[in-house]
């Protein structure tokens, strides 16, 4: 294209360089908006935390309100329904919502649960009905409808007038145009030929809007559902961290682009497997198997790469299992209410956290090594509520980290540049990181112009270092948006936590939200120096297919955390 | 589930931990982002490791010493000035890391922590730097010099300014020679002798030697030794250049005699020697406004008898700067107290703001009795001792000349440091030649003519 080359020229050079520069100020700013829009509409979109159902005493006419869709029922005060009854176990039942209606399982209870006088056996689920009495201990109780619940018990969805939140339309329109603002910018990238203007970026864009709008049609439309705003914000970051790509490499972005488009499809998949518990349930424990598998065959068939044995060489494509085990391993540690209550210890998960664990240290992947360890203890203590697991698990690793580095000194050498990068300027301990710094300091607020950095010519520039590749090219206020959209994914997930359709997603979430959060901080703090080194993903941005993927795993358990991504599928039917 | 929400919790230790993580890059990032951003291999500020768009730097005259136009750095059009002031400016590489250009490089291409080094019109707002040096005396030093080592330094001692500044070999920064690397000629030339190489300062150093005589014996004044030509200390032999008899401080320091200053080294011992050398600032770090200056070193805590005495007459392993002992004398010729040296006189530019020099007092030396004692005996160098016309009389210059032996087979660096006395002409100046033998007659000539041409004659 000369001619439009030769038209940006006579533009003047001046001009050219002060639109850019307004984009990467606009960029950020709109980056920020879409994301606050985002969080606020989920926030008043939800359902208002009002009862569905209420329990009644039948003598005392005590009324107990249901506001969970799986509500613990017991002595102890930590219960969701506390009924002061000395004859009951601390934990006695669960009473909880599935497609099919309210269902209560009895949790190994001393007295047992009677539904209509008939005992229950221990652990199996009984449906019970409005009307319906259920004994436990010295109390009986009644199911009562209340006025939310009037349409039909089947139907959850919640949404009164005035509470669907700002249209996700809105937003997903933003967000296009952010995109948009981007892929202009990438066409301005310094070109080989001296060119400076380069048509190719838009075909990039073309593909990633056939990739959005479809999605957004087929959420919206296909499945009828009333939210986009989480697959907004993720579709916002693979899309600036694409351009951000294609700014240094348009081979590196095409294949970005294609692991989005494999993670928007792991994404509807794992919704659609999640929608049913239990499915979840019934594969929860093979899958768990498969993460422990997927590392041990890369631990024998795998490849290194920079040190770390984690990469799987399948003809052309190469991938790193450990970055899809990390969807399976929260698949292994999260659990519906009534299986917390049931299956009090933690064996089953401590064992496949320590073969996971194992794999990876062997692998020397010490980065997977601690988001896996972030994982454990972060579902490990939703789990079991208990500091002392989390203390001892915590001691235990950093003995193991002790003898490990005391066995293989070589590898506590990885630390010595910590703190020290200054004096290692130009050897392996300091090289990655002062560079890091050096051209993250020199991007200032509103960075060098994309492409327009010397930070992706070094080595893992564009994966492990790439939020300095991002400050110096786009700018330090662009970089903190996105980390601060990190953060968000934590205070969603937790502002969302108890109103899951079960604990299961919960604590998925919970986790999913946790890995997305200290991965950044790995990725984020390592190459600036504030923390040692390991070579990690940020998530979205970092080039990486299977990391992509991975990603977009982790944002399918977030989103499945929100009881309308189903309530509104079945509204359909 | 109401406990699920409250263990969900523990998500808030790790957001702690990210927004801690943040707060602290940040505070690094605004306090040290200018060293951050300011490293030799920083491509933004250097294209193919050059300095591309940075403001001016000048002389004290407005000579223009280099320069950007349209991203490209040019030096002066002279090649004489270009390759005098090389190592004050620095090259183009960074290779000379003392050059004002390296390490006033956040000044220069306007380094902030809001824009990184970018702008919105993609020019740098750095800004100009005018130095104190003269850059015509510069290039007289350089030729003076010729194609010998060395090492030229002058400043004005009540302001603080430093006028010449020259290190050979220098080369041209436009043409740098392509055998630079491996022609014998250009062994060090990126080294700026002023500051960065320490030289052993032979008889120099009996300057220091008699201000620690000054300060610590109470019969300095009537003190002789017998000089034979030369002297056993600890079964090992010193010699001295001549026979001088019994002999006093004054016509020892005129006369240079080895032995006098050898056996009052001796006398003095080393912890008396370690104070005065300490004093003066040996073995300690030294900066020339921002830029670091080789420490120079007297270090005799694992001396014999015998190397002490040689330490007393600037041998054994004592070092010394140019800049050092140019300073030295400075303070001695200010009656004890240093006027601090400065290069950078003016710094202004649309980040910087503007910043002018001030005149800046260093720690006291030596007390105002041994800096007049000192001040008398050097001036009798010059008026009674040395040739008469090694420097012309009006300029009242006191000074020490030193013929220093560095072994290795080379001949021996020639070295003189004084200052002049006469208000009107106020320098004081050390000269270094390697392998120029003679202090007085390789080094003393070139101090005198750059003299004479401050003097304006």
């Amino acid at each position: 294209m000369p001619d439009l080359s030769a038209f940006f020229a006579s533009m003047g050079h001046q001009a050219l360089y002060l639109f850019l520069y307004i984009l990467r100020i606009l960029v950020p700013v709109l980056t920020l908006i879409i994301v606050i829009k985002c969080y606020r509409s989920v926030k008043l979109g939800r359902r208002p935390a009002e009862p569905v159902i209420m329990l009644e005493e039948v003598t005392t006419h005590a009324r107990f309100p249901v506001l969970y869709w799986e509500n613990s029922i017991g002595r102890s005060r930590s219960c969701d329904i506390v009924l002061p009854d000395a004859t009951m176990s601390r934990d006695h039942a669960v009473l909880m919502r599935r497609e099919e209606g309210w269902f209560i399982i009895d949790t190994n209870s001393k007295a047992g649960t009677f539904v209509n006088g008939k005992k229950l056996k221990p652990t199996a689920r009984a449906h019970i009905h409005p009307g319906d009495t259920i004994a436990m201990g010295s109390s009986a109780l009644t199911l009562r409808q209340t006025s939310l619940s009037d349409l039909k018990m089947k139907r959850f969805s919640m949404l009164g007038p005035g509470q669907r939140g700002a249209s996700p339309f809105a937003t997903f329109v933003l967000m296009i145009i952010v995109q948009m603002l981007m892929a202009i910018q990438c066409c301005f990238a310094p070109q080989e030929e001296d060119a400076i203007f380069t048509p190719l970026p838009l075909l990039l864009l073309g593909a990633l809007l056939v990739i959005d709008i479809a999605f957004y049609l087929f959420s919206m439309k296909g499945l009828n559902r009333v939210s986009f705003e989480v697959e907004t914000v993720a579709l916002l970051f693979s899309g600036i961290g694409l351009f951000l790509l294609a700014g240094d490499s348009m081979d590196v972005a095409l294949t970005q682009l294609a692991a989005m488009f494999l993670g928007i499809l792991v994404f509807c998949i794992l919704i659609w497997f999640m929608g049913d518990l239990e499915r979840v349930t019934k594969w929860r424990l093979p899958l768990a198997v498969c993460a422990v598998g997927l590392l041990a065959i890369t631990l024998v068939i795998g490849t290194s790469i920079n040190g770390s044995k984690n990469w799987i060489f399948l003809g052309p494509i190469s991938i790193q299992p450990s970055e899809l085990a990390k969807i399976l391993f929260i698949f292994g540690g999260a659990a519906t209410l009534d299986k917390l209550q049931t299956t009090r210890n933690l064996t089953e998960f401590i064992v496949l956290a320590a073969l996971c664990g194992g794999c990876l240290v062997l692998m020397k992947d010490l980065g997977s090594a601690a988001v896996f360890f972030v994982t454990f203890l972060i579902i490990a203590f939703m789990r079991s509520g208990s500091i002392r697991t989390v203390a001892l698990a915590c001691s235990a690793v950093v003995i193991g980290l002790f003898m490990f580095l005391k066995a293989k000194p070589y590898a506590a050498a990885r630390f010595l540049g910590w703190r020290h990068v200054w004096e290692h300027i130009n050897d392996n301990y300091g090289y990655q990181q002062s560079r890091t710094l050096t051209y993250a300091a020199s991007g200032g607020f509103f960075g060098t112009g994309l492409g327009n950095g010397y930070l992706h010519n070094v080595a893992a520039g564009n994966s492990d270092l790439v939020f300095g590749m991002m400050t110096e090219e786009l700018g330090l206020l662009l970089a903190l948006v996105t980390a601060a959209a990190v953060v968000l994914w934590i205070f969603y997930v937790r502002s969302d936590v108890t109103r899951s359709r079960s604990t299961f997603y919960s604590i998925s979430a919970c986790a999913a939200a946790g890995i997305l959060l200290f991965q950044s901080l790995l990725n984020i703090f390592g190459p600036l120096d504030v923390i040692p080194l390991t070579g990690v993903t940020l998530p979205f941005i970092s080039a990486g297919g299977s990391s992509m993927i991975s990603v977009w795993g982790m944002v399918a358990f977030i989103k499945a955390s929100d009881e309308r991504t189903y309530a509104v599928r079945k509204r359909k039917r | 589930m109401k406990t699920t929400g409250i263990r969900s919790f523990i998500l808030y230790i790790l957001t702690a931990a990210f927004i801690g993580c943040m707060g602290f890059f940040l505070f690094e990032l605004f306090s040290d982002g200018d060293n951050w951003a300011m490293q030799p291999y920083n491509q933004h500020l250097v294209a193919g490791g050059q300095l591309t768009w940075a403001g001016s730097i000048s002389d004290r005259n407005g000579t223009l010493l280099v320069g950007s136009e349209d991203g490209v750095r040019s030096y002066n059009s002279d090649a004489g000035i270009r390759t005098a002031t090389v190592h004050t400016v620095g090259d183009k590489n960074g290779y000379i890391s003392t050059g004002v250009q390296l390490v006033y490089r956040p000044q220069l291409s306007g380094y902030n922590p809001i824009f990184g080094v970018t702008t919105m019109t993609g020019k740098t707002t750095g800004g100009n730097i005018t130095l104190t040096i003269d850059s015509s005396l510069c290039e007289t030093a350089l030729n003076l010099l010729g194609s010998q080592k060395g090492a030229v330094i002058i400043y004005d001692y009540t302001t603080g300014d430093v006028l010449c500044k020259v290190s050979t070999p220098a080369f041209d920064p436009e043409n740098i020679p392509e055998d630079i690397e491996d022609n014998d000629q250009y062994k060090g030339a990126y080294l700026d002798r002023t500051i960065s190489s320490s030289f052993t300062p032979g008889s120099t150093f009996k300057v220091i030697t008699a201000a620690c005589a000054i300060e610590h014996l109470s019969d300095w004044q009537e003190r002789t030794y017998t000089c034979t030509g030369s002297t056993t200390i600890n079964g090992e032999k010193i010699t001295c250049m001549g026979q001088h008899g019994e002999i006093g401080l004054e016509a020892a320091m005129g006369v240079s005699c080895n032995v006098y200053f050898a056996e009052l080294a001796s006398d003095l011992g080393k912890d008396a020697m370690t104070q005065t050398a300490n004093e003066m600032g040996f073995n300690q770090a030294q900066k020339l406004d921002e830029i670091v200056v080789a420490a120079s070193t007297y270090d005799v805590s694992d001396a014999d008898e015998n190397a002490l005495a040689w330490s007393g007459i600037g041998q054994y392993t004592t070092l010394v700067t140019p800049y050092h002992m140019m300073r030295i004398m400075g303070a001695i010729a200010n009656n004890g107290v240093p006027i601090e040296p400065r290069l950078v006189s003016t710094m202004g530019g649309a980040s910087l703001g503007n910043y002018t020099a001030d005149i800046t007092t260093g720690n006291r030396m030596m007390s105002e009795e041994t800096a007049q004692a000192l001040q008398r005996l050097l001036r009798s160098d010059v008026e009674n001792y040395y040739n008469s016309n090694m420097f012309p009389s009006s300029l009242e210059v006191c000074a020490k000349t030193g013929t220093a032996e560095v072994g290795e087979g080379k001949e021996d660096t020639g070295w003189v440091a004084g200052y002049c006395a006469n208000p009107e002409t106020p320098y004081a100046f050390a000269v270094v030649v390697e392998e120029g033998g003679f202090g007085s007659s390789s080094a003393a000539p070139i101090a005198s003519q750059l003299l004479q041409q401050l003097a304006g004659w």
